[in-house]
């Protein structure tokens, strides 16, 4: 739940960025980094519980 | 409402209610088991479905949209930060709500007034008095239209006990959200105000030092470099770029300060403190510095004759790759240094352990339909489910990288998912790969969804791959096709049922989703995994929802991950024909 808290955030700050509209981060590719970010994490702590 | 098989001695929080029998308990799921958070998000969805579609007919011109951010992040800053200040309430009062079913009626009164607000907003805005009453009349329908939404859902009564105990919390939270409203107000207008470093001159000395990096950076590989610190000019005399004060590291660095408070916050039990604070500056720097070498990257990649790609997949793709890689590296780093390590965490907590499925396996006489990936802790049955996924998501990135409006190097998807799936081979073994006739007719039935919604929404962005492929010898061609069609009808629909189906509806109930049964869902988990699998759909987001909830449908009726898979691949078998047959590449 901690994680999903995380990417939700992410989420918020990525749709910040595509209000500005700047170049190092691409809003239209937040959904799949956000993603990948909040799914490694995942399974990067229950490799930890283990 | 639903029965389902639970092995004994799970205990959950969520209002489930057991009646033991000799080897199961069976658990009976109401809609009046749904604690606070649980109806929070029900009422965030119903508010996000209902407003999205009513978006266009709205009014833009009575300040409502400013009213509505308002409300919204007052919502959402209030919920934190009365959360915060009062856990006890609010997990009393969410024991409170368990016991009140949802109230329909209050529903039913919710879909009046916002009929009554659409009416209003059809009639055109003036400047005379009757104009002004309509206008309060405008905001009196959707306001009440919210209210009473959230009164379906909570008992008011309870709200406002709630609020009594949170103190002045609502005025700090109607603070913020007004401040965060001009803050945006002002950035979005880019008029310099606040969070413009192109006129914020407290930023200049670290665009200039980003210069100074990648100016000597580029020294190591090139003979020739152009840098001009006047127009910020940066390259070599065939290929340059303006680094901007926008390209000085800015978004990165506060992506991880976000990530970095977050994770240190989140798990603060696992530091020590004031140790963990230094992690925090530490991974902004390291960010901040990957983002002269993405730049030093970009140049080269431009100067090796490749502009498109430098100013295309490349531009769009490096910022996400190096910040999830620092991210990443954040997280396995601090693992394994003790001095960041707090001693108060038990040593046997992340041990290895007996899961509660390894108790269960023993004890439970007969399995569910299909068995859990592992009921031994040997091994990360995460890892299992959402590996496959994850390995397409990062394939992407870098194919997208490396690509200009193409994707050239689509292939890479295919063979990351077929790797990663061949690894784990055994572990899918032992699920259920059968398939029934209502798995081929989810298939269909997406099918005509997602092109049904297509044509409803109207034209979408011009795909690049038809003039891509023209481009391409024919072998490179044919090729490219192959494994753009096996990719979405064979590796694509498994990877992404794993990690949909398979994991996310069963891990949004529980930690432990292993010891929960393939068939075990909350609807409140199902509506999320969809609208998640949505959401990655891009612009076709609604048709990625309903085609998640379907396949979870298909998955649920006996929980065989087959069924998922069966019904995936042949929508997306289908689209590949129509793709392939009447030239509709936008499809892909």
């Amino acid at each position: 739940m901690k994680l999903l808290g995380m990417a939700l955030m992410f989420v918020g700050v990525a749709s910040f960025a595509s209000a500005v509209s700047v170049p190092e981060i691409d809003p239209g590719s937040a959904g799949s980094a956000v993603a990948l970010l909040s799914g490694a994490l995942l399974v990067i702590r229950s490799s930890r519980k283990k | 409402m639903r029965d389902t098989e639970q092995k004994p001695g799970v205990s959950r929080d969520n209002g489930l209610q057991s009646t033991s029998s000799s080897n199961y308990h069976f658990i009976h799921i109401h809609h009046s088991s749904l604690g606070l958070t649980h109806r929070l998000i029900l009422f965030v969805l119903l508010f996000a479905a209902e407003w999205i579609p009513i978006t266009h007919f709205v009014h833009k011109g009575r300040g409502g949209g400013s009213f509505l951010y308002i409300a919204v992040a007052f919502s959402s800053l209030f919920m934190a930060i009365a959360y915060f200040r009062s856990k006890d309430s609010f997990q009393r009062i969410s024991s409170q709500v368990k016991k009140t079913p949802i109230r329909w009626s209050f529903f039913a009164y919710h879909l009046v007034a916002l009929a009554a607000f659409l009416g209003f907003s059809s009639i055109p805005t003036g400047s005379n008095p009757l104009s002004y009453a309509i206008t309060a009349l405008w905001y009196a329908a959707g306001v009440l239209a919210i209210v009473l939404a959230a009164c379906a859902f909570v008992p008011a009564v309870l709200v406002l006990e709630f609020v009594r105990t949170t103190g002045y919390a609502w005025v700090y939270a109607l603070v913020a959200a007004i401040v965060a409203w001009r803050v945006t107000i002002y950035a979005s207008l880019g008029n310099g105000a606040v969070w413009n470093p192109a006129i914020d001159l407290s930023w200049k000395p670290a665009t200039d030092l980003t210069f100074t990096l990648v100016k000597g950076l580029l020294h190591l590989f090139l003979t020739q470099v152009v840098a001009d610190r006047a127009t910020m000019t940066i390259g070599s005399p065939k290929f340059n770029v303006i680094v901007s004060p926008w390209c000085a590291g800015f978004e990165g660095t506060a992506l991880m300060l976000v990530f970095s408070v977050a994770w240190v916050g989140y798990f603060r039990r696992e530091f020590r403190f004031p140790h963990a604070l230094l992690l925090i500056p530490a991974g902004m720097l390291v960010v901040w510095l990957s983002n002269a070498l993405r730049i030093t990257a970009l140049i080269l990649i431009g100067v090796a004759g490749a502009p498109n790609v430098a100013v295309g997949g490349f531009h769009s793709q490096a910022g996400w790759i190096a910040f999830n890689c620092v991210a990443l590296g954040f997280a396995v780093v601090t693992r394994h240094m003790p001095w960041f390590a707090s001693n108060r965490v038990a040593p046997d907590m992340f041990a290895p352990g007996v899961f509660a499925s390894d108790v269960f396996a023993s004890s439970v006489s007969s399995q569910p339909a299909q068995a859990p990936l592992s009921t031994h802790a040997v091994h990360n049955a995460t890892a299992a489910y959402l590996t496959p996924f994850l390995a397409i998501l990062a394939a992407a990135m870098i194919s997208r990288a490396a690509s200009g409006s193409f994707e050239w190097l689509y292939p890479l998807r295919f063979v990351a998912a077929a790797a990663v799936l061949w690894f784990f081979r055994s572990e899918y073994s032992k699920l259920d790969w059968h398939f029934g006739w209502y798995s081929v007719l989810a298939g269909f039935s997406v099918f005509g969804i997602w092109l049904g919604l297509d044509v409803m929404t109207g034209t979408h962005a011009p795909s690049a791959i038809g003039a891509g492929l023209a481009s391409l010898p024919s072998p490179g061609r044919i090729a490219w096709i192959v494994f753009r069609t096996a990719a979405a009808v064979v590796t694509v629909p498994i990877a992404e049922e794993l990690a949909f189906r398979g994991f996310l509806i069963r891990r949004l109930s529980s930690a432990d989703f292993e010891s929960l049964s393939p068939r075990y869902y909350t609807y409140v988990a199902l509506l999320v995994s969809s609208v998640a699998f949505g959401l990655l759909h891009g612009e076709r987001w609604l048709a990625g929802t309903a085609a998640g909830l379907i396949y979870a449908a298909a998955f649920l009726r006996r929980g065989r991950i087959g069924d998922a898979v069966v019904a995936h691949g042949i929508t997306n078998a289908l689209l590949a024909a129509t793709v392939l047959t009447a030239g509709k590449w936008d499809l892909w």
